[in-house]
């Protein structure tokens, strides 16, 4: 059964300082989570205390201010920061799209990079190949596809990260803000594949400053300020398909 | 990729213990170190079988780098080669003396030079490994040791080249092929078995210490001259005496060296440069298990 679990999920990790002999300026700031100090060194509390759950067919849209925590919040999802406290406990196949070019060599043409970006994700090279023209054939990127990444714009290149991360049908899917990038009828597209995929019963966490793209993506939102999750709240289910319980 | 990971964090950091230490204080700290040292050698095991299941990444990867070191020249990696012959060219033509065996010294330099341009190459490139691949590690959830193989493969393609021309000069200098020749195998395998033990050490000297670059950039040019490359030891005195005998490096150069320039199998230096393997592999172990999920929050 596809699920997530937080339980009190804490994440502090220490900042490393330079020696410096200028005085230090520090102001208040309403953003980022909480530094603090501990032993003399210098902490960031970047999450505290997130518990949810996340059952097959949500669709979670993380809001909040810049670095309240949402993007730390997916890669803690992903596997990439381990939290300092508590537990998370995910069962399904994961998939992530956190940075545009992450996985992508600017030097490659973007069918090479389709190729590195499936082996980075564990498939095969048959898996590869078999997903090569469906993959080159939603990104719509035509004879492109043989052109050096680094040539591509950035709703290009959202194009060709979006096609590739939900071709191997995953079970979770983890996308933070870029999904903007890409115009209008890409994004159009891109939303009615994500929806295939929550009807696959699915999870989706997406994190977006976008209202709209919320409204009509997810069922489920969680405001996270300073890293503490503020509200969350279930959307009453408009369509058919789609899940949401209060 | 499925998970199902209910993660118990505290155990799982290992010998690294906890990054908030305000709260985690009392019991945790008092961990033994040997449950804490098994921790973290499985954690490093774990890592490195997820890493060589995922061997077509960091070969994939490894070949990208060496093509975009090299786009759009013509020679391509042909440049390596050009480097190599480059230097030995001038090295030869300007310590060769009347006294000097000519093939004999020739020789020596050619193998000397390829090991220590392989070890000053890798070892310069992995102290900044991880803050190179840091897009990676804050992106995916790849195993550390794939960009420590990543780099090893990389640099063993590097050498390939070196040690194509160094053939060429060996045939070419008139010293004579001879069977002992494949008494270098044993040793060049043991450099590259130690290989990836010696670049996650110095990739997670970089990552904690930033300032290591440029020690360990310095010492590795200061050691060019200090390691007998490209000079003789004839149980001269002073200086080279100590850059001789207490240069780790030294014992690298001759297990590969002396075979093809003295014709004899050298077992101190194989003993030695052994020891010195096998204790870069407990101390990379110790690192990989006790500290990779703390690099990401480094770079």
């Amino acid at each position: 059964m596809i699920s997530i679990k937080l339980d009190n999920v804490s994440l502090a990790y220490r900042l490393y300082e330079k020696l410096t002999l200028t005085a230090p300026d520090r102001r208040l700031g309403g953003l980022g989570g909480k530094i603090g100090r501990s032993g003399g060194k210098q902490v960031v509390q970047a999450l505290e205390d997130v518990s949810f759950e996340l059952k097959a067919g949500d669709r979670l849209g993380l809001i909040g201010p810049n670095g309240a925590g949402k993007t730390t919040l997916l890669k803690v999802l992903y596997g990439i920061y381990q939290p300092s406290a508590g537990t998370v406990a995910i069962d399904g196949k994961v998939d992530a799209l956190f940075n545009i070019n992450i996985g992508f060599r600017p030097e490659a043409t973007g069918r090479r990079n389709i190729v590195l970006r499936g082996l980075i994700s564990g498939w095969t090279e048959a898996e590869i190949q078999e997903k090569m023209p469906e993959i080159i054939a939603f990104s719509e990127l035509g004879d492109f596809i043989d052109v050096p990444f680094k040539t591509y714009s950035q709703g290009m290149a959202a194009r060709l990260a979006f096609s590739a991360a939900t071709a191997l049908d995953p079970e979770i899917l983890l996308m933070d803000e870029w999904i903007g990038a890409g115009d209008a009828a890409f994004q159009e597209k891109a939303k009615r594949r994500m929806d295939e995929l929550a009807e696959k019963a699915g999870i989706i966490v997406l994190a977006t400053h976008n209202e709209s793209l919320l409204e009509s993506v997810c069922t489920k939102r969680m405001t996270l300020k300073n890293g503490r999750v503020e509200a969350f709240t279930t959307k009453p289910a408009k369509r058919a398909g789609t899940r949401a319980k209060s | 990729m499925r998970c199902h990971m209910p993660i118990e964090m505290a155990i799982r950091d290992g010998l690294g213990g906890s990054l908030w230490p305000a709260k985690n204080n009392a019991p945790e700290q008092r961990i033994a170190i040997l449950p804490a040292m098994i921790a973290a050698l499985n954690g490093a095991f774990d890592d490195i079988s997820k890493a060589m299941r995922l061997h077509r990444v960091w070969i994939a990867l490894a070949h990208e780098d060496i093509g975009d070191q090299h786009r759009r020249t013509t020679l391509g990696p042909l440049w390596m080669l050009v480097n190599y012959l480059a230097f030995i060219g001038t090295f030869i033509f300007v310590f060769k003396t009347k006294d000097t065996d000519s093939a004999g010294y020739t020789a020596y330099a050619s193998i000397g030079l390829v090991v220590w341009f392989y070890l000053m190459e890798m070892i310069s490139l992995s102290v900044p490994l991880f803050s190179r691949e840091a897009s990676f590690i804050q992106g995916t959830r790849l195993p550390l040791f794939v960009y420590v193989m990543r780099l090893t493969v990389q640099c063993i393609i590097r050498a390939s080249y070196s040690v194509a021309g160094c053939i060429v000069i060996l045939l070419l200098s008139g010293l004579g092929v001879s069977a002992e020749w494949l008494l270098s195998i044993p040793g060049l395998l043991l450099i590259v078995l130690a290989t990836p033990a010696i670049v996650t050490v110095f990739a997670f000297l970089g990552a904690f210490f930033p300032d290591a670059q440029f020690i360990v950039g310095n010492i590795m040019r200061v050691g060019t001259f200090l390691t007998p490359v490209f000079w003789a030891y004839h149980g001269q005195g002073g200086i080279q005496n100590y850059a001789y005998h207490w240069n780790p490096f030294t014992y690298f150069l001759e297990v590969v060296r002396a075979p093809i320039a003295s014709g004899e199998f050298p077992m101190h230096a194989f003993a030695v440069t052994a020891y010195i393997s096998l204790a870069f592999w407990a101390v990379a172990l110790l690192l990989l298990g006790g500290y990779r999920k703390r690099v990401v929050f480094l770079i």
